[in-house]
């Protein structure tokens, strides 16, 4: 497909984790760090997955309900991981709101604290695409492409491009929406972020049926936009809920 | 708070509902799992195997195919039929019925030729039944050697020629595994949309001679861009000559066959009736001689021969006259008595009709030596009246002999008195001469058999000068028809081809499928040379033919490593594949195939002047075949570039579109929070 589909494929998987890195992350080195080591996270849970799941594989081809299975356990496993992630983050806070004292500093701010989970979820979803959708572009750098049986009307690479871009959506804005969830002890926020991996997770297993990928990724981008507009909603209501408590006390 | 909770859970249910109701539908059919990026690589470049065609060249200049340059030529594949007029070249997939009249196209048209990138040709099965006879080679093939004057009789009827051009794009012959990749891709097609993708093929067929720019034999050996045509041919002789012995020699009845064929594709040219089914023939009749006893009293001596490089210009023969000339190592024990005798073995596997198996027998000339060898051919042909066995003699209408070795031996001494054993009389009956066509099935192994069993009782008649038929020793000469059907399928197949047993018995094979074609000659020529420049057939004659002809000393043999035997008059046969090979008593010689025209010096080839003593070597073309890397063609579908820009503009809107939207809320946010 020529070094120009390669890259972009590769921008339309990354491009828009690229500029929020360059425009909120890079400017920041714990935020850097905060993804760095939200990415490693994410890592080290598939690769625990998959170690659990080695006796069972390869799984057959032509049944759907071990994928089903495999779905739902990675799932809660890597929403098991992520309510770890924030009591460590929820430590460190702590850590880093207790030197602020000491040393007359102020607090760390609402923007602060979104900013850092969403680094969190950005690192998430860096590392969603990366794995499942660069990893697989080398062969796209050259002349050939590849249509897949069963989504014959798209190259596979865009397919696989266009589904790495609607994960990095989902998987960044659920770690804003999670960590609030969390802070607050709203179960409406806590639970949705799970009950929206498990939808989309599942959502890719309709892309086994033939044809079924033009229902399967407009469904899956429903869902990424629903988190969107969900997190924006949230976000917004708190800094209204911010602002006016400041314009309250100040 | 509830509210929204439950209303959440309710559409994560019904969104997980409607993701499983299609897939109970259909699961069912192919997945080819992909499970690693070289599978992905596998299936996305689908590598095509079959045979190509190489470029030859000789004194005036080059035949064959090549790639034009030095790139890989990738073209987009459309059928022959589907051919209109556009000014990219394609690649045009070729039924084996439109070959013939494809290629003799693309000779005369020079605007049709310029449309082609490369040429794929299907040769499946179905389509063997359109053709009642394809043949790239000559009307009279090698006619520059005959030793008559009519050199325009029309041996071969099916001739079309094509072999002895020169194309400027690859041609490839697709096998059977390569035609079902090709049809799967070009099927996938009518699925997708036909705008915007292209199947292509990939042709990596670069000749060394067209890199560096060597166009014809001369240059190219200069050049050190091509080796000669050649190999090792192998003579045996029942029963052992002794070399130091001071006995008078007996004169020599000698039996000569040919290994080698050739086709328009280099490796797929079994040549099974012309001329592998005399080489057969031959061995079964050895394989019978051996079981006689008392060859020692016989009057004269038997001597195989089985020549390679026949088809390039009688290479076999000639080298093998040559060094009879001058007396060399190669030869010796041949030299110094006379051959009184020739019976070559053409083609005989498709002498069965009508149930009787009819053999014509073509003199060189009316001699007493000619009649007295027909005359024991029809004696065997009684004795043997089960088998249902006629010999003829050829009709005085033909020319002279046909295209065989003996034009060699006669061109080299006119008074040669000889005979020709074939299938044929007036023209070749095999309609596939020299095709990929020619293999086992064009040939019928009854009709081989019939062949080595009278020839094996006519070679025992000629020895012993013995005209009786009653003689008991004749009639117990019996040809083992099922080792005869065996050693067809080792040469003449791929299944087991020369993994079979009773090769492997005598060599370790470095190819499963025979290729009948002389190839190359490796290193320097000699008659003992390194083994590893000698190809498999040749290897596997000299251990069989040592082996057959052998005497066993005592009833001890000992055994043999790194191929030495004590003795000077023994050989080390059955010595590859890590075995201890056995020593026997046997005359067996390997004589270098290759053109009188060339001398090997210093690691290098050169072309000696024409000279007028070797009549032959004057109108050798001195064939060479270029020197190359690696033969491959692959397949794969290709977007228009289009499409690729497309992809790309898309990428960057995505980024762009994002990085607004970023800087849209950040800046939202901030005045959000700064409105106090």
């Amino acid at each position: 497909m020529t070094v120009a589909a390669g890259i972009g494929y590769a921008l339309v998987a990354l491009g828009p984790s690229l500029s929020l890195f360059v425009s909120v992350i890079s400017r920041k080195p714990f935020l850097i760090l905060t993804v760095l080591s939200s990415t490693l996270l994410w890592l080290v849970s598939l690769i625990i997955l998959s170690g659990l799941w080695r006796p069972f594989l390869p799984l057959k081809a032509n049944v759907w309900w071990p994928y089903a299975l495999l779905v739902v356990t990675s799932v809660c496993f890597q929403e098991g991981l992520r309510f770890l992630f924030w009591k460590v983050y929820k430590r460190l806070e702590d850590v880093l709101d207790s030197f602020a004292d000491r040393i007359s500093r102020p607090r760390l701010f609402l923007t602060d604290k979104l900013q850092i989970a969403l680094a969190g979820g950005l690192g998430h979803g860096v590392a969603h695409a990366v794995f499942f959708c660069l990893s697989l572009l080398t062969p796209a750098f050259g002349p050939a492409t590849f249509y897949v049986e069963r989504c014959s009307k798209v190259p596979f690479f865009l397919i696989s491009a266009i589904i790495g871009l609607a994960f990095v959506t989902i998987h960044t804005f659920s770690m804003v929406i999670a960590f609030e969830g969390y802070a607050k002890g709203n179960r409406v926020d806590q639970v949705i972020v799970p009950v929206i991996h498990l939808a989309a997770g599942m959502l890719t297993l309709v892309n086994f049926a033939s044809e079924g990928c033009v229902i399967g990724v407009p469904l899956l981008y429903l869902v990424a936009s629903l988190t969107l507009v969900h997190c924006g909603k949230m976000v917004w209501q708190r800094l209204l809920e911010t602002r006016n408590q400041s314009s309250a006390s100040g | 708070m509830a509210m929204g909770l439950t209303r959440l859970v309710a559409i994560a249910f019904a969104l997980l509902l409607v993701s499983i109701l299609p897939l109970h539908v259909s699961l069912a059919g192919e997945i080819t799992s992909i499970e690693s990026v070289p599978d992905l690589q596998k299936l996305m470049y689908v590598a095509v195997d079959g045979y190509p065609c190489v470029r030859l060249l000789n004194l005036s200049g080059e035949i064959g195919c090549s790639n034009p340059g030095l790139n890989k030529v990738v073209a987009p594949i459309i059928k022959l039929k589907d051919i209109k007029d556009s000014d990219q070249q394609h690649t045009i997939l070729v039924t084996a019925d439109e070959m013939e009249d494809f290629f003799t196209r693309v000779s005369s048209d020079v605007s049709f030729a310029s449309k082609i990138g490369g040429v794929l040709v299907e040769s499946g099965s179905s389509f063997q039944h359109k053709l009642t006879g394809f043949s790239p080679d000559k009307k009279f093939p090698q006619a520059q050697f005959s030793p008559y004057e009519n050199v325009d009789y029309k041996w071969n009827s099916a001739a079309s020629s094509i072999m002895w051009k020169n194309y400027n794009f690859p041609v490839y012959l697709l096998s059977e595994s390569g035609i079902s990749a090709v049809q799967e891709i070009l099927s996938k097609k009518k699925m997708k949309h036909e705008t915007y993708t292209t199947d292509v093929a990939e042709f990596n067929m670069v000749m060394e001679t067209t890199k560096a720019g060597t166009h014809n034999s001369e240059a190219c050996l200069q050049e050190g861009t091509c080796l000669p045509l050649g190999g090792y041919s192998v003579w045996s002789s029942l029963p052992p000559i002794s070399v130091s012995s001071s006995n008078k020699r007996k004169p020599i009845v000698l039996t000569v066959a040919s290994m080698d064929s050739a086709s328009f594709f280099r490796d797929k040219s079994f040549g099974a009736d012309s001329p592998i089914s005399g080489l057969v023939a031959l061995l079964g009749a050895v394989d019978a001689l051996s079981r006689v006893d008392g060859f020692d009293n016989l009057k004269k001596q038997l001597v195989f021969l089985v020549l390679t490089g026949e088809t390039w210009g009688y290479l076999g023969s000639r080298r093998f006259l040559h060094e009879l000339d001058l007396h060399s190592d190669a030869v010796a024990g041949l030299t110094d008595t006379s051959i009184e005798t020739v019976l070559e073995l053409g083609s005989v596997g498709k002498g069965l009709s009508g149930g009787v198996n009819t053999f014509f027998a073509h003199k060189t000339r009316v001699s007493s030596v000619t009649n007295m060898t027909v005359d024991a051919l029809k004696i065997a042909q009684d004795s043997l009246a089960s088998m249902k066995i006629k010999i003829l003699s050829a009709d005085s209408a033909n020319p002279g002999i046909p295209p065989s070795s003996l034009m060699a031996f006669m061109k080299k001494n006119p008074q040669t008195s000889a005979v020709v054993l074939e299938d044929f009389d007036t023209k070749f009956v095999n309609k596939f001469y020299h095709s990929h066509l020619d293999d086992l099935s064009n040939i019928n192994s009854s009709s081989v058999v019939a062949a080595a069993s009278v020839v094996a009782r006519t070679l025992y008649i000629l020895a012993s000068d013995n005209k009786d038929t009653s003689n008991s020793a004749l009639g117990s000469i019996h040809v083992n028809a099922s080792f005869v059907e065996e050693l067809l399928t080792c040469l003449l197949a791929c299944e087991p081809g020369l993994s079979c047993n009773l090769v492997k018995d005598y060599i370790s094979p470095t190819n499963t499928c025979p290729g009948n074609y002389a190839g190359v000659i490796l290193g320097e020529p000699s008659s003992k040379p390194y083994l590893g420049y000698v190809g498999d057939v040749s290897r596997f004659l000299w251990n069989f033919l040592a082996d057959k002809t052998s005497v066993q000393k005592g009833n001890t043999t000992s055994v043999c490593s790194k191929g030495v035997c004590s003795k000077s008059d023994e050989v080390c046969i059955k010595a590859e594949s890590n075995k201890e090979g056995a020593c026997v008593v046997s005359t067996t010689r390997y004589v270098p195939a290759y053109s009188t025209r060339l001398k090997y010096n210093d690691g290098a080839w050169t072309i000696l002047p024409q000279n007028s003593s070797d009549s032959m070597g004057m109108v050798d073309p001195v064939w060479t075949e270029s020197n190359w890397d690696t033969i491959r063609v692959r397949v794969y579908t290709v977007q228009h570039s289009a499409y690729d820009n497309a992809v790309l503009v898309a990428g960057i809107t995505v980024t762009t579109l994002a990085y607004i939207g970023i800087m849209a809320t950040k800046s939202l946010i901030t005045k959000a929070l700064k409105q106090d």
